[in-house]
């Protein structure tokens, strides 16, 4: 799949990661620096990913995408100037995106998600695909499972998002802190606390097995009470996109709005997803992209660097409750 | 630029983030974030106000700054990248301090919310009370590695900054220092008073030398060796360090062997000192048992591996010997009165501090560490990275778009973590807004606090500069004795000048007394009772009580204090557990600009204890009244109690971002 040759750092290298270093370790800064990553949809959300994983420091990052830059991009897409409206989105994007980090390989790939084959992804060790259809989700899924390559989808719409990963079998390194009794029988108790790393691995399920969860189980139902109806929110989102084969357009709010609230109707009980879920789903709004997207950033640092138990498998951030947790979807579950 | 496009928002929302001024204090990892997301979101009137310039170590997340920016301005480059995003907005930035009294009350009057960014607690503090008599929001936040978080400090709607009484930086008992070193960071804060006591400012609370005064030490023996001292080598030398290390022309092998070898043996003649601990060894310049041609590669390379590893004797002693040379160079350069300021990033100061803290761990059979470890402790460096602090970055912009909503109910402080909480979540709002501290001693409507002090030995000058403007981080403050209406201190220097040297008994400063402090810049006035106590020797030389009614409770732990003093004189006493305390004597282990901002969410200890009884063997202590908290947290009050009870230093997440 891809060579790894791990090198030493630059003292160029180590002076400009110094922050993190200090945080995950020299090791895995050198992981990092040998992962080659594909973001494909560069919207706002795709922006917040790839600023967090180019400033970390890897070894290559492509932008796939083959829409034109428009007027609602410019809601988060801070890559883009305002002046390539009408341009190819992955390549407006290179210069900013390059000016974080020189030392970052970058690319831009103007072909079609749908056009790419297994030849393709072959060549990355991490892919991210936003802003696809669910069926391309799931064939690009089973590509990389056959490839042990790490896969995570992830959307938002408006200040509403989630993040997927499928990481097959998936190892890791995880710190366990224990408190050691420092101080001696007659004071008062003191205790130190003490690191173990051990090793550990998931076995994470496919996107495809996920999809024939039953959210309206009896178990489920009862466990969103208490975390909140974002499956479901996400599902009634994905249905509008298969529908209309877009995401609602801030043009046709009260439109959109009325449609959503109709596959709400269809889907589940309206007292479980409150109106006000639909107020913010339109185009991308910057906060909200910038905290999903340092989470999915976030998760594919874990995963190249193998350090810390990631998230399985699915991730929500609600907007209306501030809450991002994980929720584990997965039918032998 | 979402609000310039009708159907992003909801109408009002739009037409508040179009309408409204907002300052963004700090230009820094998080700062940047919160700029973009600001402009990027269509907020039209922004101003942003930072000190400091951009260096390399901060281009891995302050993402505004580039290579060629570093040495200019923060504020005025995030300006200029921001606009890049979106030309269509007003941004004013400041290369300024934010305590400079061009911005006083009525500055920030002028904005609709301010948004801190900022690294450090006088800051913090600064700002919260600036916002609170401004009587405009402000949000808070910090993050250090993969934690953050965001609160709303609204005034009679939620905690100001300073409700709670955050942890006290850790102090280190001088005689710990000076005498009886156990762990690396002790001899890495000795080292770097060294460097000060050599080539830096004099400072009477960072002296190097064997503490003869050391009650511990305290018999014939210390007697003995107070004697000798005197008789062998006079006072005069001791009288100043520096002056010495002159007149000896800072010969590396004369340095060496005065700090490791002499200095030592002086403190193995206070043998009472090693009744029950490892006497130390005391070493020469020269003397070591390695092979001298291993050492090249520390002394020749730089960067990463003589960063990582760990040094032999025979290249500490080299370092050291190569790193005074250079730093005598530094000093001879500068005027007569001039002094070097040790700093993390110069590397002749850092190498002489790794040289010296290893040479001293040695002599006290403590393990040595690599100069890339001994510089996050010296240094106090906060990891950063951008993840955090774009998602917390978020999250403040998230909730200004609540509280220009008037949503405040929805404005609960948010906490972002590594791991998931019990609940599975990561970013785990709070279920309710912790209602403001009725004794807050800032945010009260008549701010009153408890200073108890030895007015014997404090003089009006440490009043002022250590109490009211180090500890309490006021600007310019005026004091004035209550019901006899004299004035102590006066904000117009020569006033009251003549008050500066005198003991505040001498100014009929005494137990029971009443002082009235009124910080004019910060609009902020606040009543002092005073207590006198009387401070023994390596006891906090002050301690402030900011609620009336611990006082008494306070007095029963100083008892307790006592007699566990008694028992352990190594472990730096807590003060009480409930209402402000803090302590300023002794030594600071950590003192460089990046501050902290301590918080504890009751959450997070809740998982963390869980997974540690899980694992079985060794339970903390704290245990018990953590799991307390697992019961909704429905009063704040509880809350805090539990926050303050928790001593161990792991459960406390530091907040912060340089």
């Amino acid at each position: 799949m891809v060579e790894n040759v791990i090198h030493e750092l630059t003292a160029e290298e180590a002076e400009l990661y110094d922050r993190q270093i200090r945080l995950w370790g020299l090791e895995n800064q050198k992981k990092l620096r040998n992962s080659k990553i594909l973001i494909a949809g560069l919207n706002g959300l795709g922006a917040e990913i790839a600023k967090n994983i180019i400033l970390a420091g890897l070894k290559s990052v492509t932008f796939l995408d083959s829409a034109k830059v428009s007027k609602l991009d410019f809601a988060s897409q801070f890559f883009i100037p305002t002046t390539e409206e009408g341009k190819n989105r992955a390549e407006a994007c290179l210069l900013r995106a390059q000016a974080l980090n020189p030392m970052v390989e970058l690319t831009a790939d103007t072909g079609d998600l749908k056009d790419k084959d297994e030849e393709f992804f072959k060549k990355f060790n991490v892919v991210v695909i936003t802003e696809a259809s669910i069926a391309e989700q799931t064939r690009i899924d089973n590509i990389c499972r056959e490839h042990n390559i790490k896969f995570f989808a992830a959307d938002m719409w408006g200040m509403f998002g989630f993040s997927f990963a499928d990481l097959q079998e998936h190892e890791f390194a995880e710190d366990i802190i224990k408190h050691k009794v420092i101080s001696k029988p007659h004071e008062k108790v003191k205790t130190e606390p003490v690191t173990h790393t051990t090793k550990r691995s998931l076995k994470f399920p496919s996107l495809e097995s996920t999809l024939s969860f039953d959210f309206k189980s009896q178990y489920f139902t009862k466990r969103m009470k208490k975390t909140g109806p974002a499956y479901i929110v996400m599902k009634i989102l994905q249905k509008f996109r298969e529908d209309e084969n877009r995401d609602p357009l801030p043009a046709h709010r009260d439109e959109d709005i009325k449609k959503l609230l109709a596959i709400r109707d269809s889907m589940s009980d309206a007292n479980l997803i409150p109106d006000i879920y639909f107020e913010h789903v339109f185009g991308q709004i910057s906060p909200s992209s910038a905290i999903l997207g340092g989470s999915v950033a976030q998760e594919v640092i874990k995963t190249v660097s193998q350090k810390d138990a990631p998230h399985y498998n699915y991730f929500f951030f609600d907007p209306q409750t501030a809450c991002g947790f994980i929720e584990r979807i997965d039918t032998a579950y | 630029m979402a609000a310039e496009i009708e159907g992003f928002f909801k109408n009002d929302l739009r037409d508040k983030i179009a309408s409204s001024k907002l300052l963004v204090v700090g230009a820094g990892g998080i700062g940047c974030e919160i700029l973009k997301n600001l402009v990027m979101s269509g907020f039209k009137d922004i101003e942003i106000i930072d000190l400091d310039t951009i260096d390399v170590s901060n281009l891995n997340r302050q993402f505004l700054f580039h290579k060629e920016h570093v040495g200019k301005a923060k504020a005025v480059v995030a300006r200029e990248t921001a606009l890049k995003f979106n030309p269509n907005v007003e941004i004013k930035a400041y290369h300024d301090s934010i305590f400079s009294t061009d911005y006083g009350v009525s500055f920030f009057q002028r904005f609709t919310m301010v948004l801190n960014a900022l690294d450090n607690r006088a800051a913090r503090n600064h700002v919260n009370r600036m916002c609170l008599n401004a009587k405009i929001p402000l949000i808070e936040s910090g993050t250090a590695g993969y934690n953050g978080q965001v609160e709303l400090i609204e005034r009679g709607v939620s905690q100001c900054y300073e409700c709670m009484p955050k942890a006290a930086q850790k102090v280190f008992p001088g005689c710990t220092i000076r005498n009886t070193p156990s762990e690396p960071i002790h001899c890495i804060v000795w080292a770097k008073h060294l460097f000060n006591q050599l080539f830096g400012e004099d400072n009477a609370d960072e002296d190097v030398s064997p503490d003869t005064a050391d009650p511990e030490a305290s018999g014939d023996a210390g007697k003995e060796a107070l004697d000798s001292e005197s008789n062998e080598k006079g006072n005069v030398e001791r009288t100043s360090t520096k002056q010495w290390a002159k007149n000896c022309d800072f010969m590396p092998e004369k340095l060496f062997n005065k700090f490791f070898n002499d200095d030592i043996n002086y403190l193995l003649s206070m043998s009472n000192l090693w009744k029950t601990r490892t006497p130390p060894k005391p070493m020469k310049f020269g003397e070591h048992d390695e092979i001298i041609a291993e050492m090249s590669d520390v002394a020749s390379s730089a960067g990463v591996v003589r960063d990582q590893k760990v040094w032999t004797i025979a290249e500490c002693q080299q370092v050291f010997a190569e790193s005074v040379n250079n730093l005598k160079e530094q000093v001879l350069k500068l005027n007569e009165d001039d002094n070097l300021v040790w700093d993390k990033d110069d590397k002749d100061a850092m190498d002489f501090v790794t040289s010296c803290a290893n040479i001293r761990s040695t002599v006290f059979a403590i393990p040595r560490k690599s100069r890339f470890d001994i510089k996050s402790m010296a240094g106090n460096i906060i990891p950063a990275i951008a993840s955090t602090n774009a998602i917390t970055a978020g999250f403040v912009v998230l909730h200004a778009f609540k509280v220009l909503e008037k949503k405040f109910d929805q404005c609960q402080s948010v906490y972002v973590r590594a791991q998931p909480n019990a609940r599975n979540q990561i970013f785990v709002p709070e279920k309710f807004i912790t209602p403001p501290n009725p004794n807050c001693y800032v945010c009260a409507a008549k701010p009153e606090l408890i200073l108890k002090i030895d007015t014997e030995k404090i003089t009006v000058k440490e009043l002022r500069d250590d109490i009211l403007i180090k500890e309490m981080h006021m600007v310019n403050p005026d004091v004035m004795l209550d019901g006899k209406g004299i004035i102590i201190i006066s904000s117009d220097d020569d006033e009251t000048e003549c008050n500066e040297a005198k003991l505040l008994k001498e100014m009929h400063i005494v137990d029971g007394c009443i002082l009235k402090v009124d910080d004019f810049f910060q609009n902020y006035e606040l009543t002092i009772t005073i207590i006198h106590k009387t401070a023994e020797r390596d006891d906090p030389k002050f301690e402030i009580v900011a609620d009336k009614d611990v006082l008494k409770t306070a007095e029963s732990v100083e008892e307790v204090k006592k007699q566990k003093k008694e028992e352990s004189t190594s472990q730096p006493q807590p003060g009480p557990s409930n209402g402000a305390s803090s302590s300023s004597n002794g030594t600071k282990a950590y003192e460089s600009d990046e501050d902290d901002l301590i918080i504890v969410e009751p959450q997070s200890l809740v998982a963390e204890k869980r997974k540690h009884s899980a694992g079985g063997e060794d339970e903390s202590p704290g245990c018990k009244r953590i799991r307390i908290e697992q019961e909704p947290t429905a009063s704040s009050s509880k809350g805090s109690t539990a926050m303050c009870s928790i001593d161990d230093d792991e459960d406390l997440i530091c907040i912060d971002d340089d």
